[in-house]
């Protein structure tokens, strides 16, 4: 209770400084801008997985607003939140195990609070842009700063963007020493004591850094391709801090021991045509991804979207994902793996390291209004908006399972509600 | 040397990728709309990502169940990974 109150006192602070920022900046700014414009975006999203054992539910309110207060700055702010209830289960055993680990889950709820502001510096053909983002829970805390800068030519028919982000991770964990044997690491069992001067707990850094190129071409007025590569780094203590895994046949169990190091590259292309018979615009994208931990994953996209009447848009997408297996995954690490591989050295308990695959349906409504030349909707919005999207997504896992038995958390819904105005 | 041929493979295939990138850049200037030819191109539903932040939820979603996704993202922590 006390951690969760303090959560709120730190993130308080940066939002209401990054929504001060955005207010000062507009109204400095308005003395020399004839004209200003504030976007402001409230969204309610929700994750939902109905299975038996699991009910996970993730709730995501989300605010953003943003300010053009001349017409070379941009700034923004966000807030948004993650609160997550459900049932996990804290030890990872496989088919050889034979431990009933399904029953042994247990309910948690947590609360991630994450807020962030920025600035966009646009010159004719030019943006130069920066965001800084804090986000904390009880047993999590990260800050990201991330530059980027772009350019159109070509009667800006081409453009290219590059952008690097850097993050400062910490992750509670469970107290050992770096020079302990991985194999008599424990599990965390709570949050509680995270990030205090408790014994039993410690605080441990994660790095990231994120490096993307991307190419936007139009090639005619109906044809347009956007190229994107990324290349990512990950150092630190990648594993799940409460993730226990069954790593002997007398059914030890230690904390899941994942490599500190990740670098993770992707490129991924995508095409959009539209169909002047068909009133109907198409999007194809093609993303191939490989990692220093041996995961291949590729996704295919494909989506239509199109007016139904004047402001009211509709869009059916559909989505394919599939991967391969990280070199040291195994369902089940009491087969006699030699020490010395990586199946010896490393091990987890995470489904997302397993090889799956899954396929996404979905789509949106869109409805959005612009005042008309000079007049204000409802007296004081330039512009309004509302939108609602649902997805459905099967996931099939190959080689997982919970001590035998497949998991039943395969399907899940995503909802998303927003309302935008313009002012 | 399954290793050597894999950095062999890989190192062509990178060769590949680039030639076919700065080969579309250079016939990206034969490419040329004009600005008034640019009313559909602007039109919410050419855009990538028409719905930018609900795009953004599904991503978070998606990075925290499936290994491939979030490789540019510095955003960790939370949201049910558990």
């Amino acid at each position: 209770m006390s951690l969760s109150l303090f959560s709120h006192r730190v993130i308080a602070k940066p939002a209401l400084h990054a929504l001060a920022l955005v207010a000062v900046v507009c109204s400095w700014s308005g003395r020399r801008a004839a004209a200003q414009v504030l976007d402001a975006d409230v969204r309610a999203n929700a994750f939902y997985e109905p299975s038996k054992s699991s009910h996970l539910f993730v709730f995501n309110p989300t605010l953003a607003v943003a300010a053009i207060p001349s017409d070379w700055l941009k700034v923004n702010a966000s807030y948004e939140a993650d609160i997550v209830t459900g049932a996990s289960e804290p030890v990872k055993a496989g088919r050889l195990g034979g431990v009933d680990v399904v029953s042994a889950a247990t309910s948690f709820h947590d609360t991630r609070h994450q807020a962030s502001g920025g600035f966009a510096l646009t010159r004719e053909s030019t943006e130069l842009a920066a965001t800084y983002a804090y986000g904390t829970e009880s047993d999590y805390r990260s800050q990201s700063i991330t530059v980027s800068a772009a350019t159109s030519f070509l009667q800006r028919n081409t453009e290219l963007r590059l952008s690097y982000g850097r993050g400062w991770d910490h992750v509670c964990t469970s107290h050992f020493r770096e020079a302990d044997d991985p194999s008599v690491r424990a599990p965390l069992d709570s949050s509680k004591g995270c990030f205090t001067n408790a014994a039993d707990r410690d605080s441990r850094q994660v790095d990231l850094d994120s490096f993307q190129a991307g190419w936007t071409q139009t090639w005619t007025p109906v044809f347009t391709t956007q190229l994107n590569a990324t290349a990512g780094l990950q150092h630190g203590f990648l594993g799940n801090p409460y993730r226990g895994v069954v790593i002997a046949s007398a059914g030890d169990i230690a904390l899941e021991n994942h490599p500190e190091n990740r670098a993770r590259l992707a490129a991924a292309l995508r095409l959009r045509y539209y169909a002047r018979p068909l009133s109907t615009a198409f999007g194809v994208g093609a993303h191939v991804y490989r990692d220093t931990w041996d995961v291949v994953g590729t996704t295919f996209t494909l989506d239509a979207e199109r007016y139904l009447s004047s402001g009211l848009r509709v869009q059916a997408r559909f989505r394919y994902y599939a991967q391969t297996a990280a070199l040291f995954y195994s369902d089940d690490y009491t087969g006699g793996e030699p020490k010395d591989g990586p199946r010896g050295q490393y091990w987890t308990g995470d489904r997302e390291l397993s090889a799956l695959h899954s396929f996404l349906l979905g789509g949106h409504l869109v409805y959005k209004k612009r005042a008309d030349q000079g007049g204000r909707l409802l007296g004081v919005m330039l512009g309004f908006g509302a939108s609602a999207g649902l997805d459905l997504m099967k996931t099939s896992l190959s080689d997982f399972t919970w001590g035998g038995t497949q998991p039943n958390d395969t399907f899940a819904i995503l909802g998303s509600l927003g309302v935008n105005g313009e002012f | 040397m399954v290793s050597k041929l894999n950095r062999t493979f890989s190192l062509d295939l990178i060769i590949a990728a680039a030639c076919c990138v700065l080969l579309g850049l250079l016939g990206a200037g034969c490419a040329t709309v004009r600005p008034e030819q640019r009313a559909i191109l602007a039109d919410p539903i050419m855009q990538f990502e028409s719905e930018p932040e609900e795009e953004a939820a599904r991503q978070h979603v998606l990075e925290n169940r499936e290994a491939a996704m979030g490789s540019g993202s510095i955003k960790g922590g939370g949201c049910g990974c558990n």
